[in-house]
């Protein structure tokens, strides 16, 4: 699977920031080495002065010319701050970091699933399905209308929404078809569904992170074949059957610190 | 002109005083970034005999100025050590300890022979504090005779130098470190992580699956130079202050406390450069102060 061989820790002033859901807001900042190596999947580990000790992982949801873009909602105080953010203040990027999915093995078409938060990797996973000359359906859920991202980018679009407001009621994943090729991103409660459905989708999981590259062993993803690994170098993406869903956190819970 | 900074701990000379603390910096291969030239030396994640799993998810959390972790020591053993990483080092120019672990005196004492003689392997920091183990780990770090009886037995299989590394969970960091003194240990180490614990009040329960980790990163930083100096009182052998250090002036304030040299740890998982942005630091600090070398740099450091 594509990883980046070359590491950058950029200082990137941000660019602009919109609203694409409630609650969910996309930012942009100027990283023109990551943008030119980033593949989809793979993510980014930003800082910035005044913020948490931490950084914080992000996927990269798009990346175009000399910027990419990042799409988070306001659940703790770290992310509080960076929407607080504006044009010209400096974050600092380290990236791309992690796998990112492969689209190498001849699929003749692609299904994107992505629940909520989940939307982050999909933009360029279709960029990158369409370049290995797949034909793209974007399926897209939330829990309710408001809440789905507006912006998509697929030959065919299904939406679904748990409280039936827009598209398909229920789950993306019920919502979901079958394609040579299905790529998830979203819950890991989401995923571990993907993953009774299609044993052999590319999952991007989500875990807690502490370095990004590869060092403290903090990002541990229990396997199915025993032992863990990390997240942040052997994945964030997975063969969905690979993972012991089951030892997996379901839930990531973001207690306030600054 | 240029400062020299380089130190001796012990018998081993230091090209500078910043090392990379245990389980802050892998093997030395993953850190991306990082200048090696500012490294005065490494200690390896800690590592037992036997391969280790390590503690289920979540294994950290974030806290005030700070991080919770409950790795457990994953590890590959001794022989995954030896046949993958020791190679590499032997042809680094720094040198690289072992921090090793046990669940006996004896356990630690077989894991120091099998790796002592290993080419690339300099020395041993004896981890006699790690919260994050059901066995041994802290439990020798809070008692004399325990602590002791550790160092003695791999002081006993190996004329390499051995550091001890101490855990702040005791209510006399004096008492331990001259215990291990005089068991044989070459310098010390000061300190581990302190013992934590965070609630998630969604779920009502800790938030790291271990229910306590070790918290590390600035906010313990005071509480480390107090206990730093406190052991550096009571020894006659070297210290080295680990807690907290971002900046040169977290580093300095270690120095000037009586220790001989720094270990960088969770900084280098925020600002992969940490370690280099120290040492430089440092030597930008001697300069501008007209010392011409570290062991000018005043101490502070009245005897017990």
């Amino acid at each position: 699977m594509p990883g980046g061989l070359t590491l950058y820790a950029l200082d990137a002033p941000v660019t602009g920031k919109r609203q694409v859901a409630r609650g969910m807001f996309v930012i942009g900042m100027r990283a023109p080495e990551i943008a030119a190596t980033v593949h989809a999947g793979q993510f980014v580990n930003l800082g910035w002065a005044g913020g948490p000790l931490l950084r914080r992982p992000f996927s990269v949801y798009r990346a175009e010319g000399e910027e990419i873009e990042v799409v988070l909602k306001a659940v703790g105080a770290g992310t509080s701050q960076m929407l607080a953010m504006e044009v010209g203040d400096r974050l600092s990027c380290l990236g791309p970091l992690g796998r990112g999915f492969d689209f190498s093995g001849g699929a003749r078409d692609a299904v994107l699933v992505s629940g909520g938060l989940g939307v982050a990797p999909m933009l360029l996973a279709a960029r990158d399905a369409r370049a290995a000359r797949m034909r793209v359906t974007w399926v897209h859920g939330a829990r309710t209308a408001a809440e789905l991202c507006a912006e998509k980018d697929g030959d065919s679009v299904v939406w679904a929404t748990d409280d039936g407001s827009q598209g398909i009621r229920g789950t993306a994943v019920a919502a979901a078809p079958d394609a040579e090729l299905v790529i998830a991103c979203g819950p890991n409660r989401m995923l571990a569904a993907a993953a009774g459905r299609w044993p052999n989708a590319q999952v991007a999981v989500e875990t807690y992170m502490g370095c990004g590259t590869g060092v403290c062993l903090g990002c541990a993803v229990p396997l199915q074949r025993g032992g863990y690994d990390r997240a942040c170098t052997e994945g964030p993406v997975y063969r969905a059957a690979d993972i012991d869903w089951t030892a997996l956190p379901s839930h990531l819970s973001y207690a306030v610190v600054a | 002109m240029s400062v020299d900074t380089s130190v001796a701990v012990g018998a081993m000379n230091l090209r500078g005083p910043v090392l990379a603390a245990s389980g802050t910096f892998g093997y030395g291969t993953e850190v991306p970034l990082l200048e090696r030239r500012a490294l005065g030396a490494m200690v390896s994640k800690g590592i037992f005999l036997r391969p280790r799993e390590g503690t289920a998810p979540p294994r950290i959390a974030e806290t005030p100025s700070g991080m919770l972790n409950a790795i457990g020591l994953q590890g590959p053993g001794a022989d995954g050590l030896v046949r993958d990483y020791a190679p590499l080092w032997a042809e680094w120019d720094f040198p690289v300890l072992v921090n090793i672990n046990g669940e006996s005196a004896s356990e630690y004492g077989e894991l120091t022979a099998r790796l002592d003689g290993v080419p690339g392997i300099a020395g041993f920091e004896i981890n006699i504090s790690c919260p994050n183990v059901e066995q041994g780990g802290m439990f020798f770090g809070n008692d004399p005779r325990a602590a002791a009886a550790v160092t003695e037995a791999v002081r006993k299989r190996t004329k390499l130098p051995v550091w001890v590394k101490l855990t702040p969970m005791v209510s006399d960091i004096g008492v331990i470190a001259r215990a291990v003194e005089s068991a044989g240990a070459d310098a010390l180490c000061a300190i581990n992580t302190f013992v934590g614990m965070s609630i998630d009040l969604n779920a009502y329960r800790p938030r790291l699956s271990f229910r306590t980790g070790g918290l590390s990163g600035p906010a313990i930083r005071p509480l480390a130079v107090h206990l730093a100096h406190q052991a550096a009182r009571a020894v006659h052998i070297p210290v080295i202050g680990i807690g907290g250090i971002a900046r040169v002036e977290d580093a300095l304030e270690f120095l000037v406390a009586g220790c001989s040299a720094v270990q960088v740890g969770t900084a280098t998982f925020v600002n992969p450069k940490a370690i280099a942005e120290v040492h430089d630091g440092i030597a930008s600090f001697l300069e501008a102060r007209g010392f011409k070398s570290l062991a000018e740099l005043p101490r502070y450091l009245p005897r017990d």
